[in-house]
C-alpha cells in the first residue's frame, strides 16, 4: 500500500497530496501524521491539496480530524492551495472546516505557520 | 341587405361560422406569436442580467470587490461563487469584499448563500468582508434571527480601508497643493 510522504520542514511538517485520495490512504495519512507530530515535536502542519481534484465527505472529515488531532498535540494545521471547485464542494457538503487555517499557496501557508510561531516565541520571550 | 341574390339561412349560418373559426385561428396565432416573442425577450434579458450582474473587481493588489446587484437566488449565487473563487486564484487575492448595497432584500436563504460564499472563500485562504448592509435589511436580518459571522462594514469605503490595513497599507493625504488635491496610497512594500 502506498503512503503519502510527510516532510519535515524546520519545526513544521509538510504534506503534499498529489494522488487521488482513497479512504485507506486517508486513514494511513492521519495515523502517520499523528505519530510524526509527536516524534518531531512539530508546531505546524502544512497540507497542500492543490493537486487534489476530488473530495468527498470522508476526505473533508479527515482534514477536520487531522486539524483537531494536531491542535491537541499543539500543532497548527494550515490547508493550502484548495481549488475553487473543491471549496464549493466542501461548503455544499456542509464541511466548512472551522478549526482549520487556510492559505492560498504554500508560501503564504508557511508564512502563516512562521508568523504564529514568531508570535509565540515573542510571547514566550515576554513571559521570560 | 338588399342584394339580388338571396342566401338561404343555412348558407348564412355556415358562412358566419367559418368566418368566426378563421378569426379565432388568427387571434390564437397572434397571441401565440406575441407570447413566444415575449418569452424570448425575458430569457435573453435573464441571461444578460446574469452575465452583467456578477463582476469581480480588483480594487488593489490582493483586494477584490464583488458588488452584488439584484436578488440572490441559488443559481446566481452559484455563478457569483464560481466567479469569485476563480478570480481569487488568478489574482492571488487575500481579501474579498462582498458589497450588498444593490441587494434589495436579504432573507434567510440569501443569507445562507452569502455565508456559503464566505465559507468557500475562506477555504481558499482568502478573508471575506461584507459591506453595504442597509438599515432596513439589518433590522430584517436581526428579526429573522439571521447571523452573519463575518466582519461587516457600513460602506465599501470602510471595508476597503480595513482591507488596506490588513494588507499593511495606509492611506495618507499628500501635502495640500493648490489646484491638485488627491489622496495617495502608500505601502511598505508594493507589488
Amino acid at each position: 500500500m502506498d503512503r503519502i510522504p510527510i516532510l519535515k520542514f524546520g519545526n513544521a511538517l509538510l504534506v503534499t497530496i498529489q494522488v487521488d485520495m482513497h479512504d485507506r490512504l486517508a486513514t494511513a495519512l492521519e495515523e502517520d501524521l499523528t505519530s510524526k507530530i509527536v516524534a518531531h515535536g512539530a508546531k505546524g502542519v502544512l497540507i497542500d491539496i492543490s493537486a487534489l481534484e476530488i473530495v468527498d465527505s470522508f476526505i473533508g472529515r479527515m482534514l477536520a480530524n487531522i486539524a483537531s488531532v494536531s491542535r491537541l498535540l499543539d500543532a497548527d494545521t494550515v490547508v493550502v492551495g484548495m481549488r475553487p471547485e473543491v471549496a464549493i464542494t466542501l461548503v455544499e457538503l456542509g464541511l466548512g472546516l472551522p478549526g482549520v487555517k487556510t492559505a492560498l499557496n504554500a508560501e503564504r501557508g508557511l508564512a502563516l505557520i512562521g508568523g504564529v510561531q514568531g508570535k509565540q516565541a515573542a510571547d514566550d520571550a515576554d513571559d521570560d | 341587405m338588399n342584394r339580388d341574390k338571396k342566401l338561404s339561412a343555412d348558407q348564412i349560418a355556415s358562412t358566419v361560422w367559418s368566418t368566426t373559426l378563421l378569426l379565432d385561428e388568427l387571434g390564437l396565432f397572434t397571441l401565440e406569436i406575441f407570447q413566444k416573442s415575449r418569452e424570448e425577450v425575458i430569457v435573453r434579458q435573464q441571461r444578460e442580467i446574469a452575465e452583467l450582474s456578477t463582476p469581480v473587481v480588483k480594487l488593489w493588489d490582493g483586494v477584490l470587490a464583488l458588488p452584488l446587484i439584484g436578488t440572490l437566488d441559488s443559481q446566481r449565487t452559484q455563478v457569483v461563487m464560481e466567479n469569485l473563487l476563480q478570480t481569487i486564484v488568478e489574482s492571488e487575492a487575500e481579501i474579498a469584499i462582498i458589497d450588498i448595497t444593490g441587494v434589495p432584500t436579504v432573507d434567510t436563504l440569501t443569507a445562507q448563500h452569502l455565508l456559503k460564499t464566505v465559507a468557500a472563500a475562506r477555504l481558499m485562504g482568502a478573508d471575506c468582508l461584507i459591506s453595504g448592509i442597509r438599515p432596513q435589511i439589518a433590522q430584517t436580518m436581526v428579526h429573522l434571527g439571521v447571523e452573519l459571522n463575518v466582519v461587516s462594514k457600513a460602506t465599501l469605503a470602510d471595508a476597503f480601508q480595513l482591507a488596506l490595513q490588513r494588507t499593511g497599507r495606509v492611506v495618507t493625504r499628500v501635502k495640500k497643493q493648490p489646484g491638485a488635491e488627491k489622496p495617495k496610497v502608500a505601502g511598505p512594500q508594493e507589488g
